[in-house]
């Protein structure tokens, strides 16, 4: 076992392990949807696209979706502007309390998630904005805005700064410099942040949870409230949904920057 | 057609115009407070989350009021002390405490070869299906996750409807600890291996050759140079997979079923079920001390800073 014969053996079999843990959710509801039965069972008696059929009649979760889809969209677009100039801010200027800032935009990650919604929520509840859509995308770019301000301040590090000195040297005023230098070096870094917010806005539970009532309940927390009473292949239908998204996102990142950019050294 | 041609296109009288108001609005001589405008937006969204921390902390110093069922006006400790007096809060900390340590160390042992695998393997293809594996369920989120488990793992699942077809009986796979603990294993794999992947990457393989070539087993390779060598991104791991165990909500009520609440939970309780935004309040201040706690404790032990996002120079 100590040979390397072993070691493969160890480590191949651990991985695939953990592939298979990891799919086996996926998989099983993709299957559970095309179920023909009243209830999820297997094996399924047989297979129709019925749950698919009687989703589209349920507007508790096709308006969910459009709701989930708009507050999603308007995360991304507020954090866009905010992580890319935080992103330019932090790696291009020197700052006093430079330190003290980065532990201050960490504060999404570190405070737990239940305390960021409640805290939300109790101050959203103040300003009496609470029960409106658009807060609930403010409120998921807030706790999800360091993963703009990493994605783009990777890019901003490769971007040698003698660039835009030569096109300030050449002329350019700092507007020209960073619409023609800046913003496209970083753009790629950009995409990135901007379809982790919306993937990650899309799937956001726990923090929708408070943010929303009744009226403005979005996809994840309609699904949560619907597993509570019985378990029925609709469901397993909308969770397609999500998989499908999450297909895409996967197809678009590694489209758009390679998947291997995760396994480069920092 | 000739005065069309002289004049600046649209392009350049805006670009023009965006510097002259840029001139106005920061002159040259005070550039050095371009990175603080830069900042400002950020410094502003995160400020939500400071505010709303701060109305939780003014919170907690206030207790409920039976007979209003409102926070009364006079300040007290009296919901820190029914914390610490109440054995279900401490029941549901150490709960929460093991769960995240137990979930920690487990995923940290799957998600270790998982990463070294990727960073190793010499066929791309495998490495593209080892990050889509691992991307997908990043991707799909909790609650959708939980619900499939729900369908394999449940009274009538897949596992049981095996089971039961081979003539043996069904087995309670849910609504209890375990179950709550595989759920977070499988949901933080990800995050885990993510997390690992730079710190192995940045192992030179002929390290290990040289290691190997001296005599050493790949068991002492592992243990005495691969292990060491990437400790920042297991410390990393570590502390990202701890944190979001310890106030983790979706597992523990979906695959706990409400008989394995961890802190979330009751925080959440707290605030609708016995409405008591004062306890609660006391409990969101407890778990980030005590959530910060930990992570001081780690860095202490560990003494690097491997999270920083941005800034310095690799």
């Amino acid at each position: 076992m100590t040979g390397s014969r072993g070691k493969s053996v160890f480590i191949w079999t651990v991985t695939w392990f953990c592939v298979i843990t990891l799919s086996a959710p996926t998989v099983i509801i993709i299957g559970a949807s095309f179920t023909a039965g009243e209830i999820i069972q297997f094996p399924p008696d047989g297979l129709s696209l019925r749950w698919y059929d009687a989703l589209i009649g349920q507007t508790a979760f096709t308006d969910a979706l459009w709701r989930t889809l708009y507050v999603s969209l308007v995360c991304t677009a507020v954090s866009i502007p905010a992580g890319v100039l935080a992103a330019l801010a932090t790696v291009r200027y020197r700052l006093r309390f430079r330190p003290a800032i980065q532990v201050y935009l960490l504060l999404p990650f570190t405070i737990p998630l239940v305390v960021s919604g409640i805290g939300m929520m109790v101050w959203f509840g103040e300003l009496r904005i609470l029960g409106a859509l658009w807060p609930v995308g403010v409120g998921l770019c807030v706790i999800n805005l360091p993963f703009m301000i990493w994605a783009v301040s990777a890019s901003a590090s490769a971007l040698d700064p003698e660039l835009e000195n030569a096109a300030a040297n050449c002329g350019a005023g700092p507007v020209m410099v960073f619409f023609t230098v800046t913003l496209p070096a970083v753009t790629p870094g950009i995409i990135t942040g901007a379809l982790l917010m919306f993937i990650l806005a899309v799937n956001e539970f726990l923090v929708s949870l408070f943010l929303t009532d009744s009226r403005t309940v979005t996809l994840p927390v309609q699904i949560y409230n619907s597993i509570r009473s019985v378990i029925t292949p609709d469901l397993a239908a909308i969770s397609v949904v999500y998989i499908v998204l999450a297909l895409a996102a996967v197809w678009l990142l590694d489209r758009l920057v390679g998947l291997e950019i995760f396994l480069k050294s920092r | 057609m000739a005065s069309a041609q002289s004049a600046p296109s649209l392009f350049w009288r805006l670009i023009d115009g965006l510097e002259a108001l840029l001139r106005r609005l920061v002159p040259p001589k005070r550039r050095g407070v371009t990175g603080w405008l830069f900042l400002a937006p950020a410094l502003l969204l995160v400020g939500i989350l400071a505010v709303g921390l701060g109305y939780i902390i003014e919170y907690s110093f206030h207790e409920l009021d039976i007979a209003t069922y409102r926070l009364k006006d006079a300040y007290s400790l009296g919901n820190y002390q029914t914390l610490i007096e109440r054995p279900v809060y401490r029941n549901v900390l150490w709960r929460s405490l093991l769960g995240a340590a137990l979930v920690t160390a487990i995923t940290l042992f799957f998600a270790f070869p998982y990463a070294y695998a990727m960073t190793r393997t010499r066929s791309a293809a495998m490495r593209k299906f080892l990050l889509i594996a691992l991307f997908l369920p990043f991707f799909i989120g909790q609650v959708v996750r939980a619900y499939g488990w729900l369908i394999i793992l449940g009274k009538q699942g897949v596992i049981n409807a095996m089971l039961a077809g081979l003539g043996l009986g069904t087995l309670d796979l849910i609504y209890n600890y375990g179950a709550v603990i595989f759920g977070l294993i499988q949901y933080m794999l990800p995050f885990a291996v993510l997390l690992l992947l730079p710190a192995l990457a940045a192992i030179p393989e002929d390290v290990e050759m040289a290691s190997e070539g001296l005599g050493a087993n790949w068991v002492s390779t592992f243990r005495h140079v691969v292990l060491p060598m990437a400790k920042p991104g297991l410390i990393g791991a570590g502390i990202v997979v701890f944190t979001l165990t310890l106030t983790d909500f979706a597992m523990p009520e979906i695959l706990g079923g409400g008989t394995t609440d961890f802190v979330a939970s009751a925080i959440y309780d707290s605030f609708f079920q016995i409405s008591n935004a004062g306890l609660g309040a006391a409990l969101s201040v407890a778990l980030v001390l005590i959530g910060s706690a930990f992570v001081a404790l780690f860095f202490s032990i560990a003494g690097s800073t491997t999270l920083d996002i941005g800034g310095e120079k690799k």
